[in-house]
């Protein structure tokens, strides 16, 4: 479809364009002593039919795409000049056959004799307007083309955001990454079977989350597993300072959720719960359907004495926006902190794997 | 030589003391899961070495030797931890020492010689303030909050605790939740450390937690007063004001 047909604004902005023509038309039209009716009568109808005639030069130009090599100039204007002679010729028959309709109107009977003797001038100006529109053509492909290229930039955008994400998911906290291999070596004098089984741990979780950052989104049970993996090096960490209290409804486990939304709010409960208290606390993890929804709860205890966060961190931020971005209102995220007791639930919709 | 191994992680702990056995002219005084238990084992040993991890509940390595200055105390530390390395790089200018956990027997053994070099040589240079590392380490971010030591009582205040702050010689004193601290420390080396948008010095003698500010009231054509939240009046200078001002139209 041609780009001012689809528009009805552009299409009003262009034939006002051609308003100006008309008026030239009448201009030259008195200067060879026509009566101003035979003038208006004969450019207004004429100028309307080019406007649309000449609108198929479009079509030519966007055949015949402007190259960025010189040679094509030769075969792209030998094709312009054929088309313009034409449908200059063209239109100038419209105005020969257009004077002996109007030629019926009383008045305007020297209408046809006029027109005769301006024919090779009304020629010459249909072949040099059709010529102008190739030019108008041109300029819209390109206009067209400059919204297309900053609309797939904008997709680019959108994909650099999200491969960011990915990158951000695949990354790993080095702060546990480092404590938990210096667990490890001292592991190697005082009990080498747990170091062993410590290095399988690590492993263990080091490939779930490497697989993980590949997909958009897994089933619960999967997060979990992630989770328990890291919780048991983290357990290796802190000894006696972290219990964990694990209250899973296996009806929750093949519910789908974007991928490794569990995983940052564990890691968070043992930055600001466990490793900030002395004692240590209780984590506690739990997963339920509620009226065909799950609901996801991570618990730690918080410092008392240190100030109430005020506002989500980064992690939990990322974390609500792509629960929310995956579910819309259909999901919900809360962090509450009261009474020593930090609690982020997240509930979402209960959806599994067609 | 006495030393202390100060980490809240049993395993981490246990690395250093292992490491340690190699050396039998090192004697582990004490091992402590955190700041507090530190504070005690060092006001009962007097150790010439410690070893210390920076992320520790409640009181974090920095402030535990800053605790230990204001005692009269600087023993040589080793700095064990998985902290940032590029924080950490900002210590080799100060003559302190680090390990980055994990490390190997050879880098232990390094760090305890540095150590011990350095503590025979009675350096003419003082070792650098535990508030200076800690500046240093943060590489550029404000403090978050301030230990006191009150008599025998450890106490942690949390900047958005905290009112206002008013010189007195040497110390400053702290006003926060309606109580009064007082802390060995300049009010420009304190002020050198805040958050420049959230604390600002209105006058010679104070700083304040903008955060307080209910309005200024103008006395005199000269004269200037800050009214808080609860009511107090402090005095504002003229280039007190200023500040506050510069602070407004650039918000």
């Amino acid at each position: 479809m041609h780009p001012l047909l689809a528009n009805r604004a552009r299409l009003g902005a262009y034939l006002l364009g051609w308003a100006p023509i008309a008026l030239l038309l009448m201009g030259i039209a008195r200067t060879q002593n026509w009566s101003w009716a035979e003038g208006a009568a004969l450019a207004l109808p004429l100028c309307l039919i080019a406007a649309f005639l000449f609108l198929s030069a479009w079509f030519l130009c966007r055949a015949l795409p402007l190259g960025q090599r010189v040679e094509t100039l030769g075969s792209h204007g030998a094709a312009w000049g054929l088309a313009a002679v034409l449908m200059g010729s063209i239109w100038a028959g419209l105005a020969w056959l257009l004077a002996r309709v109007l030629a019926w109107i009383p008045g305007l009977g020297a209408l046809p004799r006029h027109v005769d003797i301006a024919l090779p001038v009304l020629t010459g100006l249909g072949i040099l307007l059709y010529l102008a529109s190739v030019a108008l053509s041109y300029l819209m492909l390109a206009q067209e083309r400059a919204l297309e290229a900053e609309r797939k930039g904008a997709e680019l955008q959108i994909l650099a955001q999200e491969s960011e994400l990915k990158a951000l998911r695949a990354q790993l906290n080095p702060h546990f990454l480092f404590n938990s291999l210096n667990s490890l070596s001292a592991l190697t004098a005082v009990d080498p079977a747990r170091a062993r089984e410590m290095c399988v741990l690590l492993s263990d979780f080091l490939r779930r989350s490497l697989g993980l950052g590949e997909r958009r989104q897994v089933a619960l049970r999967e997060e979990l597993d992630l989770a328990r993996a890291y919780l048991a090096i983290e357990q290796i960490r802190f000894g006696t300072r972290l219990k964990l209290d694990w209250r899973i409804d296996p009806a929750t486990e093949p519910a789908l959720l974007p991928t490794l939304l569990l995983q940052p709010l564990v890691e968070n409960a043992i930055k600001h719960g466990i490793a900030a208290l002395p004692e240590g606390g209780t984590l506690a993890v739990a997963a339920e359907v509620v009226e065909g929804h799950v609901l996801l709860r991570v618990d730690n205890p918080l410092d008392a004495d240190a100030p109430v966060p005020q506002g989500l961190g980064l992690g939990l931020r990322q974390v609500r926006q792509r629960l929310l971005g995956r579910f819309g209102n259909r999901a919900r995220f809360e962090a509450t902190a009261q009474d020593g007791l930090h609690r982020v639930t997240l509930v979402f919709p209960l959806e599994m794997e067609p | 030589m006495k030393a202390l191994i100060i980490d809240d992680e049993d395993l981490a702990r246990s690395v250093v003391r292992e490491h340690l056995a190699a050396h039998p002219d090192v004697e582990v005084v004490g091992e402590c899961a955190n700041g507090f238990e530190a504070l005690k084992a060092a006001a009962e040993h007097h150790p010439d070495l410690v070893f210390l991890d920076i992320q520790m509940p409640k009181l974090d390595g920095f402030e535990v030797l800053e605790l230990l200055e204001a005692e009269g105390k600087r023993p040589a530390v080793v700095f064990v931890t998985a902290y940032d390395q590029h924080a950490m790089r900002a210590f080799e200018s100060h003559a302190v020492d680090y390990l980055l956990k994990p490390f190997s027997k050879e880098r232990f053994d390094a760090a305890l010689a540095k150590a011990r070099a350095l503590q025979a040589a009675q350096p003419a240079a003082p070792a650098p303030s535990a508030t200076d590392l800690a500046a240093a380490a943060r590489q550029g971010k404000p403090l978050e909050r301030i230990v006191v030591k009150d008599g025998p009582k450890v106490t942690v205040v949390h900047l958005d605790r905290l009112d206002w702050i008013q010189a007195q010689d040497d110390y400053v004193l702290l006003r926060t939740e309606g109580r009064s601290l007082l802390k060995q420390q300049t009010l420009a080396s304190l002020e050198s450390q805040l958050d420049p948008n959230r604390f600002i010095r209105i006058h010679r003698s104070y700083i304040l937690n903008l955060d307080r500010l209910v309005r200024v009231e103008q006395d005199s054509k000269e004269h200037r007063d800050a009214v808080l939240r609860d009511g107090t009046t402090l005095p504002i200078s003229r280039a007190g004001y200023q500040r506050l001002r510069t602070l407004w139209e650039g918000a």
